[in-house]
């Protein structure tokens, strides 16, 4: 009796925390999905399905966001790997809490002024300057796609790092030496041993740079110059621009569905690679 | 704060008396303050960003802290301010606590839209905010704004104020808000790049797509960006109809592929070279003008917008009197005079031009000539509430 | 060591006429699987394994046997190729292997905590070896020798298990099984007991020498378990600061230990020092502190004067009163502690003028011996020609 109120004690916090911060406001954007938008902007109750019907308006919003937050993503994962399997494998112990403390440095400012940081690295006076003058001509990478991958994977690359990082740490190193024994030659045992067993790291940091890529507005908007457009930015200006609450809430909501097929996806691959272990966690 | 922007807008008749090492770190200041200015335009960033409220809390946070002035009348000790950035005389707000005992808590915003979504969803905490023209009518509508008791206001004079720039206030006859500055929204283009001065909504659009490909920059903001494209056309500013909405949609979704970025935020992307064309307001004007002297600002022959912003008070503001001592405090013309030349925007008060200097008054891009200004419309209320617009903004940016 | 001593008490017992063939035979070149010549590693300054020297017979059981940190685990890691000797050579078949990486080397080893592969079965882990080889095999050969393998180890049903599934003893099994599948020259063990409780360990040292037997392969142990040394190996090679201190069969050992070292390593050992008086016909008279004289084999081969000498506790016996024998010395004591331990009695007690001393008494002796009680004092009876004189240590 006790225990069950002691346990209920410690879970309140919690409880509240996820009813008044998530639960709540989750039901009032759906809620808010199937009603319409008031004459002067915001929400005007109602019950319609014409919001959903409306979806294919930000198909273009939708698409770029699930292919430029996969392909950052991947890209981020590419960079962070090495970099993960070079500290937790590689770095002797002298230097390797100096260097995982330099990887979240960035961390310490604001994305914001980061991302303007590389406004001026991107920008015709930044690496296209430094390209013509070893005579690659005029190349453009501000306001791309490819500029808002790169700061994607700039912006996100220590939540790839850290995860892949302990997947990795935690590593039994005898193992790499029992496939040694047994006849693997080093890269052999990469692909058979090291990168199968941190996959759980490579799957917690992928499904974290993915979900909160599927959300994100900032980067878009200031390297992709407004015209790369993610469903982040189509909610920002949803809400803040044009105040169309409702429609907006069935783009929240379609958005959310969409993450939640991802994250079934993600824990039944964590179920593959590590069933029953207890070292594999969902994230 | 206040000396460097004095400084800035008097050089070469202010004569400095101070030792190097004071004159030097003056400059310095200046040139911080002006990349400062430049890398964030008044409208945008915070729009961008959408990160609606950042905050510049100016003796606010520890009220109990500073000295406080008993006052005849209770005023508390502070207010909240919702306006744009870069768009006052801190040094003003100071002055203002220390002859009042209230604390100015500034919050500065993207877009009328923005703003408009804030007081909509309730809880604003406002006590004063800064709509534009255009704006004002939807407030009265909705309720969320109400008169003003002008007796509170005894610095506000409407003989002293261009009526084109004061009429929008008033509602039925009665006075809603105030007048702040007035200014238009123009194209400015780096005539370095460009060969000339582009004049036209014409040469803007259909230069994006041929000589300026890929130099060209768009508001992103439906008002301006929708308006030109309709100006392109001939067609009003305000255009809500379907018909010539569709032509501008269609002329704004071709010229995308060939844009230098949309963005209100175009200061930094002028200043490095990388866009030679912009859509542009015109204190931006003024300033990318004066520290970029190539950098030229005209008016779209074809029309395009003049606009004006005013105080306002939203209904239940938690500090009403505080609020109507702070507009009447920056009504005064020698506060006001400074306020302008902090920020560079004409005003539409003839007592407080009477304070500024005289070239100031005749700057081209500030103070346009009659002729030029009569082609512009102010922007129509319809368009902040229409959906269509709304929509065809959000085509055009997801296209 | 006077608390060691306290503790263990002591005795060399054993007779001489006991085996005493070589210890440090010489195989022929046919008969060596694996040799070290001189093969020295350092790790910075830290010299972990000195100028080692020893071959390996074909077919043999031979334990590393040592405290933690003396190099026998180095000796492992250069068989098996995890290290390479920053001096000398290691053999495998006459081939120097020493810059050979492990996964050249015909070498396979069950390691300490297994390193079962956590994502693959246990078929999947077993067969792990078979499937490194190249060219490619049958993936039908692969499964019949799995198969095999498992029924080996006994584990037949658990092919499609995960091995975190199995317990300590079955997962050891299956490391086993996976380090023999490729038919290794050499089968490294690396503490592979350690882990197990003891009644498991007892088992487990059984079917390992079963294994041994049907395989025919070399079994290499580490270990530092001296119990499990003596039972288990064919040779064992006792290692100390890094290096080689004696090798031999455990009876070697524990009969004639060269030195301290070993004589306290290998089994329970009294160990007194005195002063040699005489030598004559391979017997060296010594006096004890206190003057009590005992007479010893002289089988230091030197002319020290100060010796150690070693007796077990089960050489030694005890008496309530009377006188010596002949040469036979006695030695007045008073006992400290009794433990029965079934087959025999515990003594430990406290010699006059020269300290603790462990006796070992059979359960008839003990009868005979009457009720003896801790604080009680007794005799010590150290007959001639019992125990040994250690080597000096190096």
């Amino acid at each position: 009796m006790t225990r069950t109120r002691a346990r209920a004690l410690l879970l309140m916090p919690a409880g509240i925390w996820y009813g008044v911060l998530l639960l709540f406001p989750l039901a009032v954007v759906l809620v808010f999905s199937f009603g319409e938008r008031n004459p002067i902007g915001g929400y005007a109750p109602g019950f319609t399905f014409e919001q959903y019907a409306n979806l294919p308006a930000r198909l273009s919003a939708f698409i770029n966001t699930l292919t430029l937050a996969p392909a950052g993503t991947l890209a981020a994962l590419l960079i962070a790997y090495p970099l993960a399997y070079y500290l937790a494998l590689k770095v002797s112990a002298r230097w390797k809490t100096t260097l995982l403390i330099l990887v979240i440095v960035p961390f310490w400012t604001s994305i914001l002024i980061r991302s303007y940081a590389w406004i001026y690295l991107l920008g015709g006076n930044g690496i296209p300057a430094l390209l013509e003058a070893v005579g690659l001509g005029d190349i453009r990478l501000i306001n791309t796609p490819f500029a808002v991958l790169v700061g994607i994977v700039y912006g996100y690359l220590p939540l790839m790092v850290f995860p892949i990082y302990v997947a990795l740490e935690k590593l039994d190193r005898s193992l790499l030496e029992a496939a040694a024994d047994l006849g693997t030659p080093p890269w052999r045992s990469f692909l058979q041993i090291t990168l199968p067993l941190s996959m759980p790291g490579v799957l917690t940091g992928s499904m974290l740079v993915f979900i909160l890529l599927t959300g994100e507005f900032l980067i878009p908007a200031i390297l992709g110059g407004g015209k790369v457009f993610f469903v982040g930015n189509a909610l920002v200006d949803l809400f803040l621009q044009s105040r169309n609450w409702a429609f907006g809430s069935a783009v929240a909501v379609a958005l959310i569905v969409i993450m939640l097929i991802v994250v079934a996806l993600y824990s039944r691959a964590v179920r593959r690679f590590g069933a029953g272990r207890d070292d594999v966690g969902l994230m | 704060m206040t000396d460097d922007n004095c400084t800035k807008f008097n050089k070469g008749n202010t004569t400095m008396t101070q030792d190097n090492t004071t004159i030097s770190r003056k400059k310095f200041i200046e040139e911080l303050r002006r990349y400062e200015k430049g890398s964030i335009s008044r409208r945008q960033f915070l729009g961008t960003t959408g990160l609606g409220t950042a905050m510049a809390v100016l003796g606010g946070a520890l009220p109990g802290l500073l000295p406080g002035r008993a006052l005849a009348q209770d005023l508390g000790d502070r207010v909240v301010l919702a306006t744009w950035p870069n768009y006052h005389d801190t040094a003003n707000f100071d002055l203002f606590a220390q002859e009042t005992g209230v604390f100015s808590q500034v919050n500065v915003f993207g877009s009328n839209e923005e703003m408009l979504a804030k007081i909509q969803a309730g809880g604003s905490g406002w006590d004063v905010f800064v709509p534009t023209n255009y704006a004002i009518s939807t407030y009265v509508e909705a309720a969320l704004i109400e008169p003003l008791d002008l007796t509170k206001l005894p610095n506000y004079d409407p003989a002293a104020f261009d009526a084109r720039f004061a009429d929008a206030g008033t509602i039925d006859g009665k006075v809603y808000a105030v007048p702040k500055n007035w200014g238009t929204t123009g194209i400015a283009s780096n005539t370095a790049k460009t060969g000339g001065v582009v004049d036209s909504w014409k040469t803007f659009f259909d230069g994006a797509k041929d000589q300026f490909d890929g130099r060209v920059m768009v508001h992103d903001y439906q008002l301006t960006t929708i308006g030109n494209a309709l100006a392109y056309f001939g067609y009003s500013f305000n255009s809500v109809d379907p018909a010539e909405l569709a032509e501008a949609e269609k002329l704004l979704i071709e010229v995308k592929p060939h844009l230098f970025a949309i963005s209100s935020d175009y200061q930094p992307a002028m200043r490095n070279g990388d866009a030679w064309v912009t859509m542009c307001w015109t204190g931006d004007g003024k300033q990318l003008n004066t520290d970029l002297p190539e950098i030229a600002f005209a008016l779209g022959k074809e029309g395009g917008e003049i606009w004006s912003d005013y105080y306002a008070i939203p209904v239940g503001a938690p500090h009403r009197e505080a609020a109507y001592a702070l507009i009447n405090y920056l009504l005064d013309p020698e506060v006001n005079a400074r306020e302008a030349l902090a920020h560079g925007y004409p005003v539409a008060d003839a007592r407080t031009n009477a304070l500024l200097p005289e070239e100031l008054l005749n700057d081209p891009i500030l103070y346009p000539a009659a002729e030029a200004l009569n082609a512009l419309e102010f922007g129509a209320a319809v368009t902040l509430t229409d959906p269509n617009r709304a929509e065809l903004m959000a085509r055009f940016k997801s296209a | 060591m006077l608390d060691a001593n306290a503790e263990a008490g002591i005795r060399m017992g054993a007779s001489r006429e006991q085996g005493t063939h070589s210890t440090q035979g010489h195989p022929s070149d046919e008969d060596c699987v694996a040799e070290f010549v001189g093969a020295t590693k350092r790790f910075g300054a830290v010299l972990a394994a000195d100028r080692i020297n020893l071959r390996i017979r074909r077919g043999e059981f031979l334990s590393f046997l040592g405290p933690s940190g003396c190099g026998k685990t180095t000796a492992l890691r250069m068989l098996a190729g995890f290290e390479s000797p920053s001096d000398g050579t290691v053999r495998i078949d006459g081939q120097d292997v020493s810059r050979v990486p492990a996964y050249a080397r015909p070498v396979n080893m069950v390691f300490q905590h297994y390193a079962l592969f956590p994502h693959m079965t246990v078929a999947q882990n077993i067969g792990y070896g078979l499937r490194q080889v190249r060219p490619k095999l049958a993936k039908s050969e692969i499964a019949a020798r799995v198969d095999a393998a498992l029924a080996k180890v006994r584990l037949e049903a658990f092919g499609a298990r995960r091995t975190w599934e199995l317990s300590g003893g079955q997962q050891q099994r299956v490391a086993l099984a996976r380090a023999i599948i490729n038919e290794p020259k050499l089968l490294l063990l690396d503490e592979p007991m350690a882990a197990l409780d003891a009644k498991l360990r007892g088992e487990m040292q059984r079917e390992l020498l079963d294994l041994q037997r049907s395989l025919g392969i070399t079994f290499v142990l580490v270990t530092h378990d001296q119990e499990e040394a003596l039972s288990m190996s064919d040779r064992i090679c006792i290692m100390g600061a890094g290096r080689i201190v004696q090798v031999g069969t455990p009876q070697d050992l524990y009969d004639r230990p060269r030195n301290r070292y070993v004589a306290d390593f290998v089994g329970k050992a009294n160990i007194l020092s005195g002063e040699v008086l005489s030598r004559q016909a391979g017997l060296a008279r010594i006096a004890l502190a206190g003057g009590a004289q005992v007479l010893v084999p002289d089988t230091a081969g030197d002319t020290r004067r100060h010796v150690d000498v070693a007796v077990r506790p089960e050489a030694l016996r005890l008496a309530v009163a009377g006188e010596a024998l002949g040469e036979d010395a006695m030695l007045r004591a008073r006992i400290t502690h009794r433990t029965f331990l079934g087959d025999h009695t515990e003594y430990l007690l406290l010699a006059e003028d020269i300290g603790p001393f462990q006796v070992n008494v059979p359960r008839q002796a003990e009868r005979a011996l009457g009720g003896q009680r801790v604080g009680d004092q007794v005799h010590i009876l150290w007959t001639a020609g019992t125990g040994l004189i250690l080597a000096a240590e190096e």
